[in-house]
Order: structure tokens, then sequence, then C-alpha cells
């Protein structure tokens, strides 16, 4: 085996290629039309990409279907305009968690479009939503599925099997988690749409290993075997 | 109170002590404020209010009770720091950002008592002045928060909150707040910042104490869901009787929840420091499962330090100075400190024979990394290192060194940080190699190659250079 390694070296760029940008071109001139980019062609730039792909994930889902589009309502409008009364006049910034999870819990998950509409509610820079939006597990960027479990991971239901629960939801949902990164992508959804698994870190029930959430219910005693029951239980 | 019976399977083991449990697994109760108002609901606070607040802090002071949370702070001295001449609101909050691996008690109370919370808060409010109370619930019992608003509205309606309490003159709003399945929102200054809307970067104390700058920059007290039920029963009690529950500097009672490889995991109210590891673990949980013996003990959630159970401890100092081993120890506050160990949030986790001990210092170490806030450097970098050594050594890809890296980083984070999370993620993996460094080495090959695929490709690189 030849052990010598190629340094992938830098194309010299043709300009020839680029005259269609060139302000000096004459305007009766047909402007060639841009080229696709062919991505053998660029090789070197790769790694960029996939830092890029694997940081900003695309909020659609295959579970996307089952939430409904960001809209702002006169009732999403009153819920908030009530948790923000909750805080100081002068502190409304306060209500940030308390209107995402508004707008979480009728959506399904936080968009952009839905950050815009808090930030300006509350009367602060998109930004300061933005970092607390990707800052608190608690908040999903992309659509989770119909059916959301959490299954706790921590010491004592990881010592209760659910690691081995997990396995199984997924191996039910057809879920491949393959190599995932929790801390990164920490929601899995199954190629149907209707289910979607994520780890937690512990859900306070540590008595009654191994728990889980599912949505907004919350199961205790789930052993690995009884996870084909928690997913039937929720078809109708 | 005899006359309680609770449901079948669920009756208190005679050694406990129940006064925040008392409703807890109780036949015929229900959350609601009717039945709360039955049972002599609000008494209490009733009585606080015709008391002046000054009379209220020294009945808590008097009354020796330390703060359930973790830290096992008195409440009355923290009630006191408040500044005498300020003049900004003073806030008051109930932490139920209930986290900590191993501990399971608040959401007992918030899902079966709300208004045992409700009342302690309404008597706290008052003595320390607060007319604006917020609860911060973690995100993960969205039930819970449900049935606190459905309280805190139910109560409102009967005149307990809101302006005027039953013409006290002393107002009081109750708010929920939820969090956000954030760990470090359970540290006091990082939970107000999440209650300012930012991130839960903790502050630095000094000058960042609560009591002095806290919400808002205001004079702000940071109260667990167990230290304000307790308030209700130190009224009811009053504070000299009820320091003769416990021990003399650990009064009162407190609850201890087991999990892990017992046969009866659970919840249990006991005198603080009047039940030792022998009594809880094997008269009151059953002991370990059938044909296994067992072999360590988290006492204090995951952020405590682990003990064997084979271990003697020394006790004490000079004369007082006594031998025990890890049965007699008594579940206080002072003698798990001495122990080397705390109490914290009185989470138990019991690990038997059948467990390797690399794959608890595994999944500990990811729980700390995973959940680091990032804000100072020792914390978010040592625990994201903690947690790639121990997945070498739980694999078995480590070599004997690695324990020793381990250590060397874990003892670079304790006390180089910003807030006690830092310590929290440090001590289990010091203690763990502590204790147990054998088996870790055990685990680990000189055969082992501990460098990465990039630098195996360097230096193949390297050496295929001609010279």
């Amino acid at each position: 085996m030849s052990s010598k390694i190629e340094a992938p070296r830098p194309r010299s760029i043709d300009r020839s290629k680029l005259s269609y940008v060139s302000p000096s071109a004459p305007k009766d001139r047909e402007v060639p039309k841009p080229r696709l980019i062919d991505r053998s062609d660029v090789e070197y730039i790769r790694p960029v990409l996939t830092v890029l792909e694997k940081n900003v994930h695309s909020p659609v889902t295959p579970g996307v279907v089952h939430f409904p589009q960001f809209k702002i309502t006169p009732t999403l409008e009153k819920a908030a305009n009530k948790r923000i009364a909750q805080y100081p006049d002068d502190q409304r910034r306060s209500a940030v968690l308390p209107l995402l999870h508004e707008v979480q819990h009728r959506h399904g998950f936080i968009s952009p479009e839905s950050i815009e509409w808090v930030a300006e509610k509350l009367g602060i820079a998109a930004i300061k939503v933005v970092e607390v939006v990707t800052f608190y597990p608690g908040f999903r960027q992309k659509a989770p599925g119909k059916l959301h479990f959490r299954v706790c991971r921590t010491l004592s239901c990881a010592m209760g099997g659910s690691y081995e629960l997990m396995g199984k939801l997924c191996e039910l949902t057809g879920i491949d988690r393959g190599s995932a990164d929790t801390h990164k992508d920490p929601i899995s959804v199954s190629p149907c749409g209707n289910y979607s698994v994520e780890y937690a870190e512990c859900l306070a029930s540590c008595g009654t290993a191994p728990v889980c959430l599912v949505n907004d219910d919350f199961h205790e005693g789930v052993t690995p075997e009884k996870a084909e029951s928690l997913i039937t239980q929720y078809e109708s | 109170m005899s006359d309680i019976t609770y449901l079948p399977g669920k009756e208190p083991h005679e050694k406990e002590h129940r006064l925040i449990f008392k409703n807890v697994d109780r036949k015929g109760w229900d959350p609601k404020i009717r039945t709360y108002l039955a049972e002599g609901g609000y008494e209490m606070a009733m009585k606080a209010l015709k008391m002046k607040p000054q009379e209220v802090i020294d009945e808590v002071k008097a009354s020796g009770l330390r703060g359930r949370g973790g830290a096992g702070f008195p409440t009355g001295i923290k009630w006191g720091f408040i500044p005498p001449n300020n003049t900004k609101p003073v806030y008051l909050i109930c932490n139920c950002d209930e986290s900590e691996p191993g501990t399971f008690k608040d959401r007992y109370i918030v899902h079966q008592d709300p208004h045992q919370l409700i009342e302690g808060m309404v008597i706290s409010a008052y003595a320390v002045g607060a007319h604006v109370a917020y609860i911060y619930i973690r995100e993960e019992f969205p039930e819970a928060a449900i049935i606190l608003e459905k309280a805190i509205a139910d109560a409102k309606k009967n005149g307990f909150l809101g302006k005027d309490i039953q013409g006290s003159g002393f107002d009081l709003e109750i708010y929920i707040h939820r969090g956000a399945a954030a760990y470090i929102c359970g540290e006091e200054t990082g939970l107000i910042e999440s209650l300012e809307g930012k991130r839960p970067y903790p502050r630095i104390k000094p000058p960042y104490f609560p009591a002095a700058i806290g919400l808002y920059m205001a004079p702000t007290i940071v109260n667990n869901v167990e230290s304000l039920c307790h308030v209700v029963h130190i009224l009811r009690m009053g504070g000299e009787e009820y320091i003769k529950l416990g021990t003399p500097r650990n009064s009162g009672t407190r609850i201890v929840c087991v999990s892990g490889d017992v046969k009866n995991p659970g919840y249990f109210e006991i005198e603080v420091g009047k039940v030792t590891f022998q009594e809880l673990l094997y008269d009151m949980c059953g002991g370990p499962k059938d044909g296994r013996t067992l072999k360590a003990v988290i006492p204090g959630g995951s952020s405590s330090k682990i003990l064997r159970c084979n271990e003697t401890f020394q006790i004490g100092r000079g004369d007082d100075a006594e031998e025990m081993t890890f049965w007699q120890l008594p579940l206080d506050f002072d003698t798990l400190a001495a122990a080397g160990s705390m109490a914290g949030s009185g989470g138990v986790i019991v690990m038997d024979d059948t467990r390797r001990m690399s794959w608890i210092l595994n999944n500990i170490t990811h729980f700390y990394a995973h959940e680091s806030c990032g804000q100072c450097t020792p914390c978010r970098e040592g625990s994201t290192w903690m947690k790639k050594v121990s997945d070498r050594i739980e694999d078995g890809k480590a070599t004997p060194s690695d324990v020793q890296v381990l250590e060397d980083i874990a003892y670079q984070i304790d006390g180089k940080t910003v807030c006690a999370f830092g310590e929290a993620s440090a001590w289990p993996v010091e203690a763990m190699i502590d204790k147990f460094r054998d088996e870790l080495v055990g685990e680990t090959s000189d055969d082992n190659d501990t460098r990465s695929a990039e630098r195996i490709a360097q230096e193949q690189f390297l050496s295929s250079v001609p010279q």
C-alpha cells in the first residue's frame, strides 16, 4: 500500500469562465447563463459544506405535515399578552421563554418567522431570541413527529434499561439514529413522519425508571418490553 | 393523624415521619383547593399574616431549617440577607427546576399537593416582603405547570393570593415560568438569568448574591420547593418544636429519593440524621435484588461523591472522632460532608455488583458534558474531555495513563469555575477514581493506542517523507 498522502491543492480559477459577471461586458452581447455547479469540480471546498450541513438544519422533516405553519392568530396574541403581563413593564424580555413555549406548543417547533414575531412582540433584537432558542434543549428547531418520544438516559433510567428502550422504539418506528450527534442534532424523525425520538436528561422520576415523555404525557416504568404497547396505545 | 389512610402498596414505612408528604399517595386526596382547605389549609398563611414579618423570619431561624435544594444553607439566614435599606421591590422565586439526577421529590409535591407549596410561598413572601413571586418549573413537568396554574387561580378566587389577602393589606401575585430543559437553570443565578429571558449563564459571586442583587438587579430569595413547604410546618409546630425533629444542626425531616438497584426504590420522608444507610437500604428499600450485593451508593444526587459500601469513615475530630462503616452513616448534612460526600438534594442512587463502574462514570460524564452551559472554559472544555476519556475507558480502548489524565482534568476544573456546576461535574469523577481506581485501570491496557485517526495519518505521512 502506498502510504503517500496527497494534500488537496486549491485549483486556480479560470478567469475566462467568469466573464459573464464582468461589468465591462458590452450590453448587446448575450450574457451566458450561469453554469450549474458540478459538485466534482468543487471537490476542495466540500469540507466547508459538510461543516455547514452538519450545523445548520432545515426545519423541514417528514413530521412537518402534522403541524400548522406559523401564523399570528388572535388566540396566540392573547396568550402572549397574558404571559407578557406576568413581568414588570420594563422587563418584557423575561417573556421570551413563555412566548417560545406558546409557539412550540401550537406549531411543533420554533421557525425563523416565529423568532421574528417573538422579537417584535418583546421589542428586542431577533438575535436575543435566537440565542435563547439555540441554548435550551427544550426548544426544537425542526419538526418532530406526531408522537415525540423523549427517553430519559440519565443514570437511574440507564441502569433500568433506557438505552434498550430507545433501541426498541427506533426499531419499531423505523428510525435510523445511526451516528446522530445527540448534542447538535438531538431529534430523529421516522420516515413516515409519525414518530420522533430524542434522549432527555433526567425527567425526575428516577424511582420508577425507565421513564419517558410522549408529547406531554408522562410514562413511568417503561421497560423495553413495554415499548410496543407504548406506541400502540396512541394509535386510533 | 392516625386517620389518614394511603393507597394500597404506597403506605409510608414505619420509620418515616411525614410532614411534607403527608398527603402524597393518600386515599381520597386530590390537588383541589377544596380538599386542602378541608384539612386546615391556608390556616398557617393566615396566622403568618397576623404576625410581623420579622417574627416569621425569627421562627424559621429558630427552626434551623436548612435548604433542601443541595447546598444545605440555612433558610432563615438567607432571608435575613436582604439589605435593610433596600428600596427596590423584593422577589421570591421557587426553584422547581428539579433536574439533579436521582432526585424526584418536587415532582410529587407539585403534582399532588400544589397548595402546600403556594401556602409556603405566601408565608415566605410575606416574611421577606415580596409582592411578586415566580415558580420556575422545569419544562419536563408540563402537567405540573397546568396543575399549578389551576391551583394559583383557585387560591386567587378564594382570596389567598392577589390584592389585600384576607384583609391583611398584603398583596402577592404568583406566576409560573416554565424553563426549557437546561440543568444549569437549577443554579440560582442561572435561574435568575433564565427568568430574565437570557441564556442561563450563572453570575459570579460576589457581587451577585441574589439576596442583594438578584432578579432585575433587585433583592431576590430563591428557595427550593421542599424548603418552602417546610415553612408551613414550622409555623404550625413552632420553630422550637420543629428543631426537635432530626438531630441538632440537622433539624426537621427531609425527603430521600432512592433509585437504582434495590427491591423497592421510592421516596421516604425521614427525620434528618435519624436513619442510617443500613435502615434506609435494607429495611425501607428491601435490600439488593436477589442474588446480588450492593457495591456503591451516590448519596445526594449525581453531583455528590460516590461512597463504597465496604468503606469505613473517620467521623468527627479529636476526642469525638469515631469510626463508622458505610452502613452506620446517618443521612444528614454534616455526617455525609465529614465522610467526604454531601447530602445534596437527597437523591440516593444505588449500584450493585453487576454494574461496571466505567459504565456508570461514562453515563455521568455524558450528562455533565451535555449540560455544561459553556460560559467558562474549565467546565465547558473539561466536561467534554472527561466524556471523551471516559468513552475510551468504557470502550476498553484506554491505556492506564488515561485514568490519571481523567483525574487531572477533574482536579483542574474543581474550584476554578463561575458556579458550582464545575465542581458538580468534577466531584463524581474524582470520587469514582479515588474509590474504584483499580477497577478502572483493570479495564485499560498498555497495548491500546489512544492516538486519533488524524494523528496516525499525520505520523504515517511524516514518516513517508524522505528525510
